[in-house]
């Protein structure tokens, strides 16, 4: 077989055959024997002729504008409802201290708007406080996960508590995971602080695309880049669990985060093998299932078990 | 080109490119290798390309991100993975379209303000053809005689322009797809037995 052509390649390919067909130099039979040759080059062309077509006369030149298609913003209106229970929440219990307590309960995923306009969403088995005080905006995460999209407001930081690290952030987008001895940190948009009280060391700065783990007694390490390992972490705030290659028993001590019915492994060599594949955090018989049918092993589920075992061992 | 398959082309040009860079993002999100993405966009226009009419398409934002899921689970089922029926088609679909909240969605008019902020961009000779071809709508031929170049230029001059855009639309504005596009360098090395 020879190689694969790469996407790359057809793309070049494909504008190459659309400056020439506007050129009028072109063998139609030419063209179509190349398109012929795989599905992807009929998309690559069509692809680059709408975009040689979005130029004409100046569309996208600025002479005239195709009107768009107003679209609600949902965000706005989250944002907005955010704005609009906070102006409530003010009239009535502004004489007292504005702290509210959220708790998730095993499998339960919440998305909080709070009342300074940011946005919380509450991973399963988390127990958070929030205290929105005149010079700053604190969180104490006891347990769990959280991801907050922070409104902006340069008078009052952010600051999440887990334990003795925290957390600082302006106008920014984070999540926080207390696990043992320490928090991992992922910043989806814009710069936090993060370090440990009383571990002495200064503040470490982490930007979007970046993860830290910051420990209870050393404070935090070396961010590391970690973009596209963040966004499928954070598949969670849709319900998800989006796996890349993770070994059976690391997918499925993720999926007992979340569920009473746990899946236990009964075999070391299948929690090593590999998967890939986009499943609803709540559906741990189907995964244990699908994994199971994949790898030729069996599930049995007894009480609040879910038991998956080879049927015959495995080849080593 | 027949007049259906032109207004197919003009179609996509309108309501689909503008989308293509929130689209990439949300296949890199659940497919994380960038190549395997490339790979379902292509797959994904080439349906789209064989499309007779497009009168009937209501949400050309949908239908491109329902296409593009149904290419790329062909494609997962293809490779020795796990099935993924424990979410429905039209579930996934609706995560993305009323909460993308986590990810800002790119509209079509700053997407169309790039291009042509990318048009005045590009370099001097580049920008001037286009400009003759487009604006002032003169044959390359022509183009190539008042520049006083082959019009051998004046086609390679166009591909490298064109490409230019291709490559702005698929990466859209967001930090996230920067970030992203760049070569993967998350390891996966984990403890073999």
């Amino acid at each position: 077989m020879t190689e694969r052509e790469s996407a790359a390649d057809i793309e070049a390919a494909a504008a190459r055959w659309v400056v020439r067909a506007d050129r009028g130099d072109l063998d139609p039979a030419e063209l179509e024997a190349w398109l012929a040759g795989d599905t992807r080059r009929q998309g690559a062309f069509v692809r680059a002729q709408a975009a040689w077509g979005l130029l004409d006369r100046g569309r996208a030149l600025g002479v005239e504008e195709t009107p768009q298609r107003p679209r609600v913003d949902r965000r706005g209106l989250l944002a907005g409802l955010g704005l609009a229970a906070a102006a409530c929440v003010a009239v009535i219990v502004a004489p007292r201290l504005l702290a509210a307590r959220y708790g998730t309960a095993v499998g339960e995923i919440r998305r909080v708007p709070l009342a300074d306009g940011s946005l919380a969403a509450i991973n399963t088995d988390t127990a958070l406080e929030v205290a929105m005080k005149p010079r700053r905006r604190e969180v104490r995460l006891d347990r769990g996960e959280a991801w907050f999209q922070v409104a902006k407001d340069a008078e009052r930081p952010f600051v999440v508590e887990s334990g003795p690290v925290r957390v600082r952030a302006v106008g920014t987008a984070f999540s926080v995971r207390r696990r043992d001895g320490g928090c991992e940190v992922l910043v989806t948009e814009g710069v936090v602080e993060v370090w440990s009280e009383g571990a002495g060391e200064a503040p470490r700065r982490v930007t979007a695309g970046e993860r830290v783990f910051a420990s209870d007694s050393a404070g935090a390490a070396r961010p590391v880049p970690a973009s596209l390992e963040i966004t499928r972490e954070l598949a969670w705030r849709e319900g998800q669990i989006v796996l890349d290659g993770e070994a059976f028993g690391a997918a499925a001590e993720e999926f007992n985060r979340y569920n009473a019915r746990k899946i236990v492994i009964a075999d070391p060599a299948l929690a090593e093998q590999k998967l890939v594949g986009w499943f609803r955090t709540n559906e741990p018989e189907s995964f244990a299932r699908a994994a199971a049918a994949s790898f030729g092993a069996r599930v049995t589920v007894r009480g609040d078990a879910i038991l998956v075992q080879s049927v015959a061992p495995l080849a080593e | 080109m027949s007049e259906g398959r032109a207004r197919v082309v003009a179609w996509i040009g309108r309501e689909i490119l503008p989308h293509e860079a929130d689209l990439r993002a949300w296949l890199r999100r659940a497919f994380a290798t960038a190549g395997d993405v490339d790979d379902i966009v292509q797959e994904t226009y080439c349906r789209l390309a064989g499309l007779s009419h497009v009168d009937h398409i209501g949400e050309p934002r949908a239908y491109l991100f329902q296409a593009a899921r149904s290419v790329a689970l062909e494609q997962l089922r293809r490779a020795r993975v796990v099935r993924i029926d424990t979410v429905t088609e039209i579930d996934a679909l609706n995560i993305e379209l009323d909460e993308p909240s986590p990810e800002r969605i790119a509209g079509g008019r700053r997407e169309l303000e790039r291009v042509r902020r990318l048009i005045a961009a590009l370099p001097d000779r580049c920008r001037r053809i286009f400009e003759m071809r487009k604006i002032e709508g003169l044959p390359q031929r022509e183009i190539a005689r008042r520049m006083g170049v082959t019009e051998n230029v004046v086609e390679n001059e166009s591909v490298r322009g064109l490409r230019a855009i291709l490559a702005a639309l698929a990466e859209g504005e967001t930090e996230e797809t920067a970030a992203a596009r760049r070569p993967s360098t998350h390891d996966r090395t984990r403890k073999r037995r």
